[in-house]
């Protein structure tokens, strides 16, 4: 504040030609007052947690939750030494990598769906933001119950087909289990994606797909020439928000399998919860929330590598 | 403008002391009057809260000027809020927890004498005098108990033509095949992560196994306890227990047995009431002593909550604490809350009120032998983390002795 009263005094007493030092000061300070505010929030609640996340890795904190002091490289070593670990983060790049390719090729096709002009869009419209509305947890638990082994719906159905002669227990194995909770996962990630993508469709010109037809070019010739092309940006958007989403999901396997049996349905994210509250290792899940962040953002800049996204920039 | 940018630094602001808890909320400042406590309670069920907003209101009005500020947390959300509490400084003046040991180590909570009067200190039960004490001091304070003992149904075991209940393992198998043939599930074998500790150690306790040895030094993987995993993973191996036991957990179980599918299942005090009498009041069931290898004894698992009583404000609340635990400890009110929620005495007084119902009895009588798990030792949480999540694999496909070595090996890096 005081530098802007001191340029004001100056403006107004002195018209000499040199700025003196108060004044150039004030004035290379002006900017910070606009950026100020935006700096501080991002200080607050981005940069503040990742540090919190990075000191709290390196820390000896005892199980009732005092911390000790520091650790140095400690709790990584702990983390890398666990058995379990590879399986963990393999698993979970198959988990990111299967529910964002599903979703992603489903929402192009529902998407250009709801792009179409037929009777009753707006209602399909509503229906498909449906799973995005409702809670995950709830979501997830619900399906929980549709699988389960006594009085799910999904084996009652499955045994008056005939495709089954006994009830599945789906959630007990790891392989079945991590099939339906990827489906789940594609479920509610969905919609968000497709309404990116139908916000993409909109963008593309009328005048583009005149200028093909003109040119006689077919449908898939169009879709693959035209369509996908200019969906860039917005398949670019979708896929890196799905990819973040997806690989801090929790609720969903949390709710339907814990993780277990055993650590067999872990992602890195429940096996850090687990860490923390089960092994009692604060410090050490610290150190998994610190190897997670650092997967994602590997994960995305590769992606954007990949997808050349300097070019969208321009 | 000027006024716009203002309230953009203090939304800042805000979020800023929002997020790092400074806020106006906290209650961790040194202005307390020392007669104003927290008191953060567990939910058991429904009953809960009901019974300590009806406590406390007693107690204010009987003791003017003391307040009780109650916070009611749920068991699934409890260890994620106690964590919090302690790293935030935070903490309540009062905690109703199942651990004490850790924050005893880090010198965080005052010791029984220090909140309690002698009556009230005289007035527990030695078994669990016993059990809240760390280095030979008591501080942990007793809030309720209970034990196990096999549940079976009468109608299957009739239909079975078994006249009674299982004494030995081999009974309990021989059992469970003809409950099979007859058409329900043998045994009800919850070793899913939610209490896959309190199953195991009620059949290794009775197989001369547990968690530490003679000594007190963890003694997971010992042969008693291997022994014992295989007869479970046995049991699941030849169909006679229910799919999957790695991933049931005890409500599952009891709510196939309250359904007459389930021959067999280990429960306590809680289970008529919270899980049989919901679904079906009219099963006909019976409670048998826990069976052991050999038949000749039967040991008890016994549960202990307690409660804690942080320091704080350099001791200005600990009067407060002994007004308040004095006037919970009190036979009546400790009595009335071990009858609403189904569960047994921690006190002399309360245990006489408590025997006149035949049900509870049955479990009042088995206290006395009772066993626990090593709870005053810090390391005890983390180890029952590691058997929570991994012991029931071994009842699956992996092997029991693996599975023991990896849990040991977690109890001797905890300590």
């Amino acid at each position: 504040m005081q530098d802007l009263k001191a340029k004001e005094r100056g403006a107004v007493t002195s018209p000499a030609p040199r700025p003196s030092l108060a004044q150039r000061i004030g004035r290379a300070l002006t900017p910070l007052l606009w950026l100020g505010p935006a700096l501080v929030l991002i200080t607050v609640v981005v940069l503040w947690p990742v540090i919190e996340m990075v000191r709290t890795s390196l820390q000896k904190i005892s199980s009732s939750g005092v911390t000790l002091g520091y650790r140095g490289g400690g709790n990584y070593t702990d983390l890398f030494g666990e058995d379990d670990l590879i399986p963990v983060v393999l698993r979970t790049l198959l988990w990111v990598g299967g529910i964002v390719i599903v979703t992603m090729v489903l929402s192009l096709a529902l998407g250009q769906l709801l792009n179409a002009r037929f009777p009753g869009r707006r209602v399909v419209r509503w229906a498909v933001i449906v799973p995005w509305a409702a809670s995950v947890l709830m979501t997830a638990l619900i399906w929980k119950w549709m699988l389960d082994n006594y009085s799910g719906i999904v084996n009652r159905v499955l045994l008056d087909l005939h495709l089954i002669d006994k009830p599945v227990n789906w959630l007990a194995h790891p392989t079945q289990a991590m099939f339906w909770m990827m489906w789940v996962a594609v479920f509610v990630s969905l919609p968000f994606t497709s309404f990116v993508i139908l916000a993409g469709l909109q963008t593309i010109p009328g005048d583009v797909y005149e200028a093909a037809r003109v040119d006689g070019a077919g449908h898939v010739r169009t879709y693959f020439g035209i369509t996908l092309p200019l969906l860039r940006p917005a398949i670019l958007i979708a896929s890196i928000i799905n990819v973040i989403n997806v690989f801090n999901s929790f609720p969903i396997i949390w709710a339907m399998t814990g993780g277990g049996p055993g650590h067999k349905t872990d992602t890195t994210t429940t096996y850090m919860y687990k860490l923390a509250f089960y092994d009692q290792n604060v410090g050490e899940s610290g150190a998994m929330a610190v190897v997670n962040f650092i997967l994602i953002l590997v994960m995305v800049l590769l992606y954007l590598r990949a997808a050349r996204w300097r070019e969208e920039v321009r | 403008m000027k006024r716009h940018l203002m309230g953009v630094v203090a939304a800042g602001l805000t979020v800023a002391l929002g997020v790092s808890g400074c806020g106006k909320g906290s209650s961790s400042g040194g202005d307390s009057d020392g007669k104003t406590i927290k008191f953060v309670a567990a939910i058991y069920d429904d009953n809960t809260k009901p019974y300590w907003d009806a406590l406390i209101k007693d107690f204010e009005a009987k003791n003017s000027g003391y307040k009780v500020n109650l916070e009611m947390v749920d068991w699934t959300q409890m260890d994620a809020k106690v964590k919090t509490y302690v790293q935030t400084k935070q903490v309540p003046d009062i905690l109703n927890y199942n651990a004490f040991s850790d924050f005893a180590r880090d010198g965080l909570i005052y010791k029984a004498s220090e909140v309690l009067s002698p009556a009230t200190l005289g007035d527990f039960t030695p078994t669990f005098v016993q059990q809240a004490q760390y280095n030979g001091t008591q501080y942990g304070l007793p809030f309720i108990s209970s034990a196990r003992l096999l549940f079976y149904n009468k109608d299957l075991f009739k239909k079975a033509g078994i006249t009674d209940p299982p004494a030995t393992w081999a009974e309990v198998k021989s059992g469970a095949e003809k409950v099979k043939k007859a058409g329900a599930i043998g045994y009800g074998l919850p070793l899913g992560p939610e209490e896959s500790q309190a199953e195991f150690y009620s059949w290794a306790m009775n197989n001369g196994g547990g968690w530490v040895d003679a000594s007190g030094k963890w003694a997971i993987n010992q042969k008693a306890n291997i022994d014992t995993l295989t007869f479970l993973k046995d049991l699941n191996k030849s169909g006679l227990t229910q799919p999957n036991p790695e991933t049931t957990d005890r409500k599952t179980v009891f709510n196939q047995f309250a359904q007459g599918k389930v021959g067999m299942a280990i429960g306590g005090p809680f289970t008529k009431a919270g899980f049989i009498d919901p679904v079906n009041k009219d099963l006909n069931f019976g409670v048998a002593p826990l069976p052991s290898k050999s038949g000749s004894e039967h040991n008890t698992l016994g549960v202990m909550d307690v409660l804690a009583a942080f320091k704080k404000d350099d001791g200005k609340n600990k009067e407060a604490i002994k007004k308040f635990l004095d006037f919970f400890y009190q036979k009546e009110n400790t009595s009335k809350f071990l009858t609403t929620e189904g569960f047994l005495p921690v006190t002399k007084s309360a245990g006489d009120a408590l025997s006149a119902d035949p049900y509870m009895k049955q479990f009042v009588d088995a206290l006395p032998t009772s066993k626990f798990a090593p709870t005053s030792n810090p390391a005890w949480s983390a180890v029952a983390g590691a058997v929570k999540q991994d012991l029931g694999t071994a009842a699956a496909n992996e092997d029991p002795k693996k599975v023991l070595d990896k849990i040991q090996e977690t109890a001797e890096k905890a300590g």
